[in-house]
């Protein structure tokens, strides 16, 4: 089977009725009750002056087009209905529209400002045709009045040109689009604007003319850009597509006959469609650490659930059993008809994976991944972690969080340092009354409470990392003096004095942490 | 009559086979000294059950001689498995807790959101392979959730402990009390004035009054107890002194003082 492209797009994008809406947003409808369709025209701002950008069917029946002046559109056609022109909603609602198509297949790569590519290698099958399929998307985007042409070649060079010159749905067959090319325009293939405006003025008009003529002149005149984009939509070369999401044979479809909205029977499908997948996992020998898992409902709204794995597995009932919980943020509303699982990060995993439930003969980790992935998955990574040495004197930076199943290092904090149990994220000041400069306080208060010192230990002094910050934030003030103090009642605190004696400031002191 | 006599310690046996079933045989951790150990119904701080452990005054929010009293008990244990530490205010110093000897790289820290995303983290943990104890901090739980901890427990033989901490800037005031909760032992720490060894400056080994308050089918006890290196026990304590009663121990600590 040869590689599929499809194409959606517009003929012309001037000659479109709106910028594509959302799938999700639906599509508002502006023809009024009596009377023919009202014209809707775009407007953009370009150097001052109000230009349309873009004009639907009835605006250009009007005679209206692209490039005209707002207000002369507006003298030749009173009712005309304008709106901004906004670009970036353009681009977003069609990212947005390429998302919803991963449901056809996962590879979907944004083409220009209208277009869309889908790779359906090895997917037709499941619309039972490459005519089926192309049917049912266009189908649907016609029902949300999103006006589409599309077109399946080997090709997406000649998948690009059926779609905007050919007749609506053309399906060329495996290593015949140059026929079907011959009688396109030499618009079609995608030149550049220096070719496309000479090539009609030496009277080339169709593609079949270009083709006839031998390459080594094409290339002189025209430039090697042309010569690649006749082989790229011939085949002859090949073409880098850059889909939203990388393409990977680790996709999983399962449509329904019915649309499903219970959440049992999300659950329900969401253990069956990880079963499908981790199957192929398993006898491919590989397994995955991330899982996407998206619910498509009938209005073309998208929710994506999605986990991670500490280590890779392919445990399809363990991984259920983390995408469960998070099936009670997807809203189905009319109802799901269609759900697709995706697994990245897919590494080989040889060892077969025992049921970690029943025990025994696992290795701590793997004993620890399921609770770890659980913990995770529902807290959220920044809430588990693991505390490592970090080199730095400074307390607050001695400990670097890593994931809890990271693997060990060799470095360990210097024990000949004492440090607290319960260190203060913002050290609280206290009152001290010290009897020398360079010493211990004989007493502190603390949170209102008085605290005689009964035995002291320090000072251990800490300066700041001045290869860190700007000079001035490490002048004598910034160093730390630290004590470990003890009071009556048995109490180990941590203090610090901050600054010298004798400075231009007084040094402060703090309460930075307190030791068990 | 023969019948019923016949049938009945046939019963007993059926039952006690099922309830073996459902738990796993119960080991313990002695402290090495007969003087603790006698407190105990099985000679010995029990495993796969949870212990409650509170403090005083302000030690109830700041929770440190607990976390380090805690760290100290598990520490024999986290030699064979992972421990998890549930919290809801990331300030527990790991470099201390390494400090006491504890191993930092088995312990997995976790921070909840509210006092019972901590209980079902607990639970969750404990009822896990390859997690030997789990430390929460919370409040005491209620009856219920007790329960739920010990059934956690009771799955693999995991040591849970709950800190009793007040949430930060909650009421001040006495902790919630809970009589006859599902806790095998409720202790109450405070820290104790240290005593550096003769002749050396600044501060000993940490010392910790420790009171054992309840412990089901046992008695309680009241120590003074040191971190001691020693290898006189399977815990990291040295008995430094026995307290029989709490008031006597107020006293006996003012008249030393004094003297």
């Amino acid at each position: 089977m040869a590689i599929g492209g499809g194409s959606l797009g517009k003929v012309d994008p001037a000659t479109r009725q709106k910028p594509n809406p959302p799938p999700s947003v639906g599509f508002a409808d502006t023809s009024p009750t009596g009377g023919g369709p009202v014209p809707v025209a775009l407007v953009a701002s370009e150097a001052g002056t109000r230009r349309l950008a873009a004009v639907d069917d009835a605006a250009a029946a009007f005679g209206l087009h692209v490039g005209q002046k707002a207000a002369d559109a507006a003298a030749l056609c009173p009712e005309l209905v304008t709106a901004d022109h906004d670009p970036d909603g353009d681009r977003a609602a069609l990212e947005v529209l390429s998302d919803w198509c991963v449901r056809f297949s996962p590879a979907v790569a944004i083409d220009g400002l209208d277009g869309l590519f889908l790779d359906i290698e090895g997917v037709a099958h499941l619309w039972g045709g490459e005519g089926a399929m192309l049917d049912d998307l266009l189908a649907r985007l016609a029902r949300w009045g999103a006006p589409a042409r599309g077109a399946i070649a080997d090709t997406p060079g000649a998948a690009w040109a059926l779609a905007r010159f050919a007749p609506d749905r053309t399906i060329a067959p495996p290593g015949g689009q140059a026929p079907l090319l011959a009688t396109l325009p030499v618009a079609a293939l995608r030149l550049d604007e220096a070719a496309q405006a000479q090539l009609p003025r030496l009277g080339l008009f169709h593609v079949g003319q270009l083709l006839a003529l031998p390459r080594a002149q094409l290339t002189r005149r025209f430039g090697a850009g042309t010569v690649l984009r006749i082989d790229q939509a011939l085949g002859a070369s090949r073409e880098a597509l850059a889909f939203r999401r990388p393409v990977t044979p680790w996709f999983d479809r399962l449509a329904f006959a019915e649309p499903i909205s219970v959440l049992d029977d999300l659950g329900r499908a969401a253990g069956d469609i990880t079963a499908l997948l981790c199957a192929r996992l398993e006898a491919e020998g590989q397994g995955a650490r991330r899982f996407e898992l998206v619910f498509h409902r009938l209005d073309g709204r998208d929710y994506p659930v999605r986990i991670g794995l500490s280590r890779p597995g392919r445990d399809a009932a363990r991984i259920t059993r983390l995408l469960k919980p998070k099936l009670e943020t997807v809203d189905p509303g009319f109802g799901i008809e269609v759900v697709t699982l995706w697994a990245a990060d897919v590494e080989p995993l040889s060892v077969a994976q025992r049921s970690l439930e029943t025990g025994g003969g696992v290795s701590l980790e793997e004993g620890l991944a399921p609770l770890v992935d659980r913990l995770v998955n529902r807290l959220g990574e920044d809430r588990v972690w693991r505390a490592d040495p970090y080199e730095s004197h400074v307390p607050e930076r001695s400990v670097v969080r890593r994931a809890p199943l990271a693997p060990a290092v060799e470095a360990s904090w210097d024990p000949e340092r004492p440090r607290p149990t319960r260190l203060f994220r913002r050290p609280e000041p206290i009152t001290v009354l010290a009897q020398l400069p360079d010493e211990p306080p004989a007493h502190f208060t603390w949170r209102g409470q008085r605290h005689r010192v009964r035995r002291a230990e320090g000072p251990e002094r800490i300066g700041q990392e001045w290869w860190r910050k700007a000079f001035d934030g490490v002048g004598p003030g910034k160093i730390r003096d630290y004590y470990r103090v003890e009071d009556e009642a048995g109490g180990r605190f941590w203090i610090y004095r901050q600054g010298l004696y004798g400075g231009d400031d007084a040094p402060k002191w703090w309460l930075h942490g307190l030791f068990g | 009559m023969a019948g019923a006599t016949t049938a009945l310690p046939a019963l007993r046996a059926q039952i006690a086979a099922m309830q073996a079933g459902t738990r796993t045989p119960s080991a313990v951790l002695p402290f090495g000294d007969p003087r603790i150990d006698g407190c105990f119904p099985a000679g010995g701080l029990q495993r796969g059950g949870w212990h409650e452990v509170g403090g005083a005054g302000l030690e109830d929010e700041t929770s440190a001689a607990l976390a380090a009293f805690s760290a100290l008990l598990l520490r024999p244990l986290a030699a064979s498995g992972a421990v998890v530490w549930v919290m809801r205010r990331d300030d527990l110093h790991v470099p201390g807790l390494a400090g006491l000897g504890f191993p930092a790289g088995r312990l997995i820290l976790v921070k909840a959101r509210d006092e019972a995303e901590v209980l079902a983290v607990l639970e969750d943990a404990l009822a896990t392979v390859g997690v030997v104890a789990a430390v929460g901090e919370a409040e005491t739980p209620d009856l219920k959730a007790g329960r739920r901890l010990q059934l956690a427990c009771e799955r693999r033989g995991a040591t849970g402990i709950l800190l009793r901490r007040r949430p930060y800037g909650g009421p001040v005031g006495k902790a919630r009390e809970v009589s006859g909760s599902a806790a095998h032992t409720r202790w109450r720490i405070a820290a104790a004035p240290s005593q550096p060894p003769p002749g050396e400056p600044g501060l000993g080994p940490p010392r910790w009054r420790v009171e054992l308050e309840r412990c089901r089918g046992g008695r309680p006890g009241a120590w003074i107890l040191e971190q001691s290196e020693a290898d006189h026990g399977p815990h990291p304590f040295r008995l430094v002194s026995q307290l029989a009663d709490h008031d006597v121990v107020a006293e006996e600590f003012e008249l030393r003082q004094a003297g």
